[in-house]
């Protein structure tokens, strides 16, 4: 296949007309049906929301490194509800501060950025489809989630300010105005996480009927590109599992507005039962945000070191089984809740055995690049530090599944180290590498390569030097979502590393604006991309950058797998999906 | 392309000698002067059995850890694009896919038994004959201590009676419960098991000490009574709630003493006379 340049237009937005009718400016914009222009809505959605969650992280740091200090600048400027009359944050604005970080990134950013963004771009292309299943729900998919960004982000207005009881709102803490003192920011957090569900549900309903039925001719599920396979799968585990959390929220959203007792202690209520349905969403959530990761770096990798992947039916069983095991490791969040102590036990379990999908994948991830011939893009430097973040993050993972000692670490810093090694090392590395990557596709421009490894080079380093003393301070008994430590005899000598750890955090919010800069001018003024920028083998990388409206002029066959890299007697060492391999070749894999 | 794979390792290294630096700079301040990166000196016999379980697994996953990393370095600047290579062509390798799948397995059953035995058979069999029971409450934001009296029973209770004017539920038609006294500071004798029932009056509080590597969560409407440690340690210590539970989460704490047998015999024969002397079971909250 030749490097024929794409005629590409300054955006997504002047090509998306191709051969279909003249849109409105309305339809084509804002109501879109596209599923490129809703990925694209997406992303800059996602993008804001990114900022404001990080700017709450800022925060949350800068009082753990100086409690009681007045915020300079903008301290005076903050509503009573977070900081004092002098303007120092106050232990229960720093209450909201975490509680909207967590929430924010977790339902406003990572998912978004790769169900959203990722699962809209990806699947219609990478499967040769003209676009989703059902154009309609996919449009009010992006809607509700919005919505659901403003009703959460929103109580920023209201008098008693954001929730306050934790991303996780344990009952009864959440379920009564008199304890945790956010009437109207809780019940906006139940009914912001009730529209996000319909969102995530609509979206899986569509990914799972595009995947299922309109694959191109020739494209078997085990000729799926890993990202397909990686959303496929999370959308089972959305439709399963967002539902429970849609009538959690529901329930608490009634005992904190109503007066029912679902979660309270008296009137036959049990607290724990708000874990339980919690849980049951959330751990099946932690493999939502981690699995389309795990995709989209499989596919960077393997493009990148020009290789096959290593074992890609071992990847998709490995995922498989992450998704079935995932649904029954809840418990492990609550070894010492005050659950049956036998019940921890069998949690233990399975969660020991989880851990042998994500190794299997780990091990593939390196048989990958072993033998390969690296091409170090931005895009691959993330995904490689995303594999190797992982392997922090998931081997940090034992020590908590371990019950004993999970008796000394539980609620320390040590799991705040954890989940950011996954979600920030892993998912959210995955998601830069990814954006580097499919940018050419999306915008029809090149990202700057240099500023590209200037920010993953300050990502990289401040990541570390943020998240893995936390790991220290865990393991001295530092307590999560405590608003001042030196409270604490046994933390005061610690405060220094709070300070390391802060400035860090301040230099990795910072390390954002190269990215953000390079990402906007090249937009607008980067050069223009060819069809198939990294010589990739799946097939959004057959039509233009960016693709016109309904993807393909005509449906595309496909004849083999999607990663035919170096096949020996080949002249180019990538064979196109669409492309039949040569007489002369014989292909290893399906 | 020779270029840049060495610019990632020079990232490596200065990630590596940032490390070190932090750990210099904070090493120097603080005024605790031992085990400053690590955990604190663990106060309690079964500490000492949970430590020995988070070293195995440290050393494992530390090796794990350095294992992985190297050999993915090793292959990053082995298998650097160069002019003329070409990569290797192949789809995977079934035996050792294999290989891979049963190694991890066996170690994390293994794993899994170890810490199992020590879960269910060590920390949480039934506490000694001859440990002594603490009652403790936990309310936005503070503990309460409840001590069994003269009897050396603190007897029924239940948390539905929990109220003002009853703060720990006694049973009102157990005799037992006529002698209890009450406490602000948890006072534990050294080298004698204690066994705890934990109550919370509110929301989910938790019962956390590092040094003892203790945590369970106090939940509301339950009673919680199979926590049990054996302090081993002569000292002050700090329990802390680690369960988020409202504003004043984060200063929710209380003064543990462990002190000598004689000593804290001492104390607790004042305490229970001091309780008893005006009228049987008062709801006094004194230290």
């Amino acid at each position: 296949m030749s490097q024929t340049i794409a005629h590409p237009e300054a955006s997504e937005v002047e090509s998306s007309h191709g051969h279909h009718t003249e849109l409105s400016f309305f339809r084509k914009y804002i109501w879109s049906q596209d599923h490129k222009t809703i990925a694209m809505q997406y992303l800059f959605t996602s993008l804001f929301f990114l900022l404001v969650a990080g700017l709450l992280a800022m925060g949350v740091r800068y009082q753990l490194a100086f409690p009681g200090v007045p915020v300079p600048i903008i301290g005076s400027f903050l509503p009573s509800w977070l900081v004092t009359s002098t303007g120092a944050i106050q232990p229960a604005g720093y209450n909201a501060l975490f509680t909207m970080h967590a929430t924010a990134m977790v339902f406003l950013v990572v998912m978004p950025f790769l169900i959203g963004v990722f699962g809209n771009l990806l699947i219609p292309l990478q499967i040769g489809a003209p676009d989703m299943a059902f154009p309609f729900f996919n449009a009010l998919s992006y809607w509700l989630f919005l919505l659901s960004g403003i009703i959460l982000l929103g109580s920023f207005f209201a008098p008693t300010g954001f929730p306050a009881s934790g991303w996780t709102s344990y009952a009864p803490l959440s379920a009564h105005a008199q304890y945790n003192g956010t009437q109207i920011g809780q019940s906006c957090w139940c009914v912001g996480l009730f529209v996000n569900g319909l969102a995530s549900i609509a979206g899986a309903a569509n990914y799972i009927t595009t995947v299922i039925n309109m694959r191109a001719p020739g494209m078997k599920m085990f000729r799926l590109p890993l990202p397909i396979w990686a959303l496929l799968i999370t959308a089972f585990l959305l439709l399963l599992a967002v539902p429970v959390l849609s009538a959690a929220a529901a329930m608490l959203f009634c005992d904190l507005n109503f007066g029912t007792s679902f979660f309270s202690s008296s009137n036959y209520g049990q607290p724990l039962l708000w874990q339980h349905l919690f849980w049951f969403f959330g751990h099946p959530e932690v493999y939502i945000m981690i699995l389309p990761a795990m995709g989209l770096v499989s596919e960077i990798i393997s493009v990148n070191s020009r290789k096959p992947i290593f074992g890609y039916k071992a990847m998709v069983f490995a995922m498989v089984a992450i998704g079935f095991l995932g649904f029954i490791v809840w418990g492990h969040h609550m070894f010492v809740s005050g659950m049956n102590l036998l019940l921890s036990a069998t949690f233990s379990f399975s969660t020991m055995v989880i851990a042998v999908p994500s190794a299997i994948k780990t091990f593939n991830w390196l048989g990958t690049v072993w033998g390969g011939s690296i091409r170090y893009t931005t895009a691959m430097c993330f995904a490689l530090a995303f594999v190797s973040m992982f392997v922090i993050g998931g081997l940090s993972g034992i020590y908590m599944a371990a019950t004993p000692v999970d008796l000394f670490i539980h609620h320390t810093y040590f799991i705040v180290a954890h989940i950011h090694y996954v979600l920030f090392g892993g998912s959210l590395f995955g998601v830069f590498g990814a954006i580097y990557f499919w940018f050419p596709k999306m915008f029809g421009r090149m990202m700057n390569e240099t500023w590209g490894k200037i920010h993953f080079a300050l990502a990289f380093i401040f990541f570390n030097c943020t998240f893995f003393p936390m790991h220290n301070l865990g393991l001295n008994g530092m307590m999560r979502r405590i608003a001042d430590p030196t409270q604490y005899e046994h933390l005061r000598s610690q405060q220094p590393v709070n300070i390391f750890i802060t400035l860090s955090a301040f230099a990795l919010g910072l390390s954002t604006i190269p990215f953000l800069i390079n990402f906007f001018y090249s937009m607008f003024k980067g050069p223009k991309a060819p069809i198939n920028p990294w010589k990739s083998n799946t097939l959004e990388w057959t039509v233009p950058s960016p693709p016109p409206h309904g993807n393909f002029e005509t449906t595309p066959t496909v004849y083999h797998g999607p990663y035919e890299y170096s096949v020996p007697g080949m002249e180019e060492d990538y064979l196109p999906q669409n492309q039949p391999a040569p007489e002369t070749v014989r292909l290893a894999a399906h | 392309m020779l270029k840049q794979a060495s610019r990632t390792s020079l990232a490596f290294s200065a990630v590596v000698a940032l490390l070190l630096v932090a750990t210099g700079v904070c090493a120097r301040a603080g005024v605790r002067t031992s085990d400053l990166w690590w955990m604190p000196e663990v106060a309690s016999k079964e500490g000492v059995l949970i430590d020995q379980l988070t070293y195995f697994i440290y050393y494992l996953t530390g090796g794990v850890f350095v294992l992985t990393q190297i050999v993915l370095i090793y292959f990053l600047v082995k298998y650097r694009s160069r002019r003329g290579a070409k990569a290797t062509y192949s789809h995977g390798n079934n035996r050792l896919e294999l290989l891979w799948t049963a190694i991890p397995t066996a170690i994390f059953i293994g794993l899994w038994g170890y810490s199992n035995h020590l879960w269910l058979d060590v920390l949480h069999a039934p506490a000694p004959p001859d440990s002594m029971e603490v009652h403790v409450l936990a309310y936005q934001f503070a503990f309460s201590f409840q001590y069994p009296g003269a009897d050396g029973k603190l007897g029924q209770s239940d948390v539905k009676l929990i109220g003002n004017d009853n703060l720990f539920g006694n049973d009102p038609n157990d005799p037992a419960t006529k002698d209890n006294f009450q406490s602000s500071v948890l006072e534990l004798p050294v080298n004698k098991p204690v066994r705890l029932r934990l109550n919370s009056r509110d929301v989910i509080h938790a019962f956390y000490v590092p040094q003892f590597r203790v945590y369970q969560d106090m939940v509301p409407g339950r009673t919680i009574d199979w926590v049990w440690f054996t302090p081993t340690k002569l000292g002050s210590f700090q329990l802390a709630c680690n369960q988020l539970c409202g504003s004043g989460h984060y200063n929710m704490k209380a003064q543990i003493e462990v002190v000598s047998q004689q000593d804290f015999d001492k104390w607790y024969k004042e305490k229970a006379t001091a309780a008893n002397a005006p009228a049987g079971n008062a709801p006094a909250q004194s230290k």
